[in-house]
């Protein structure tokens, strides 16, 4: 009887379930800010049309700006707490202060999860978003800002990279909100947004009220241009 | 193709030039002859082209940095700190360079220790670049 099931389940499953190996280059810019994206997407088609696709994906993402300003990162701090309910809470600009970065640069590696929709025959839409990971870049120098007081420090991207809830969020973490246009048989162009987090931890816990913090994030929406492959 | 150049077009729209700092000549109200002059330096230009006379004055209990005369070479994102050592790497923030040209103050925040900011800069916060520095005696 067991067998006989999971000969169903293999059979049912080979019937709706089919496989897509998909390589995509994307640049995405806003201002003063830009970012080159590199994704490898293993995705399951799903569905007797395999019009749903759920995947994973490794993603490269280097990130250049300028005059760049990163607030208080954690979620303490910005929300008052840690829950899953900080993405409700609003801001607590007293405890938010600035760390302006003159030229950040963040490379992230991050294994991300993907979600798409086969619109028709040559149109998809779909989004990700960066899961897990780390980042590295070179130190920069930067300009702490607390109301009218200022202190200069050094500071590097944030090493390790964990998607949680809003800005319980760890390091430098990519997504995308886009739609793919079918050229050719194997390939394709796709646009969207890209909403990017950064994060850089300076050498020393400049900000010292309302606790002590060396985090600081920036929160990018770009306009994303690319070009993918199928395999 | 036309929705690749649009795409191209909202990309160089969002893209706008750093502002620079206004040029029109000012003269703010601040008598001088009222105040108490407490301390003041030449400003003299860090790589630019910036010089004048940075004083500060006290006046009923409290402080105001004056530029006067005062003429800079203009830059983007300028602005007028006080710190504690040459480098500025602890500073106080006094403001917006109101204008590259003419007499300007800049009220010091009341919790400051004078004797612990002997600097006044001319700073481009944005490029991190110091345009001009006057060592307050």
């Amino acid at each position: 009887m067991k067998a006989k099931l999971s000969l169903l389940f293999i059979l049912v499953s080979a019937s709706v379930i089919a496989q897509k190996k998909q390589l995509d280059i994307t640049g995405a810019a806003g201002r003063y800010e830009g970012t080159l994206s590199a994704m490898y997407t293993y995705a399951w088609q799903l569905g007797a049309k395999k019009k749903i696709e759920i995947g994973i994906a490794g993603r490269f993402t280097s990130y250049l700006g300028q005059n760049q300003y990163y607030i208080t990162a954690p979620a303490k701090l910005t929300s008052g707490s840690t829950g899953p309910l900080v993405i409700f809470k609003e801001n607590i600009t007293a405890n938010i202060d600035t760390f302006l970065i003159q030229s950040p640069q963040v490379n992230a590696l991050n294994i991300a999860i993907h979600l798409g929709y086969q619109v028709s025959s040559k149109i998809s839409i779909g989004f990700n978003i960066d899961a897990l990971g780390f980042s590295f870049g070179s130190k920069k120098s930067g300009s702490y800002i607390n109301g009218v007081f200022g202190q200069q420090e050094q500071a590097k991207p944030t090493g390790f990279n964990a998607l949680l809830i809003s800005d319980n969020d760890l390091g430098s973490l990519n997504s995308e909100l886009f739609l793919k246009y079918q050229l050719k048989e194997t390939w394709g162009v796709k646009g969207g947004l890209q909403f990017l987090f950064t994060e850089y931890t300076t050498n020393t816990a400049v900000q010292q009220t309302p606790e002590p913090n060396n985090r600081f994030r920036d929160k990018s929406l770009l306009f994303a241009f690319g070009l993918y492959k199928n395999f | 193709m036309k929705k690749l150049c649009l795409i191209v077009l909202v990309i160089a729209l969002s893209c706008g030039e750093e502002e620079a700092t206004p040029t029109t000549p000012i003269d703010d109200n601040f008598i001088t002859d009222m105040a108490t002059k407490i301390n003041m330096g030449t400003v003299m230009g860090v790589n630019h082209s910036v010089s004048g006379t940075a004083t500060i004055y006290e006046k009923n209990g409290s402080y105001t940095l004056v530029l006067d005369p005062f003429q800079s070479q203009n830059g983007p994102d300028l602005k007028v700190y006080l710190s504690k050592d040459v480098g500025a790497k602890n500073f106080v923030r006094l403001g917006v360079l109101k204008s590259t040209t003419g007499k300007q103050s800049y009220a010091l925040p009341a919790t400051i220790n004078l004797s612990e900011y002997p600097y006044a800069h001319i700073w481009c916060e944005a490029f991190s670049v110091e345009f001009a520095r006057a060592k307050l005696n």
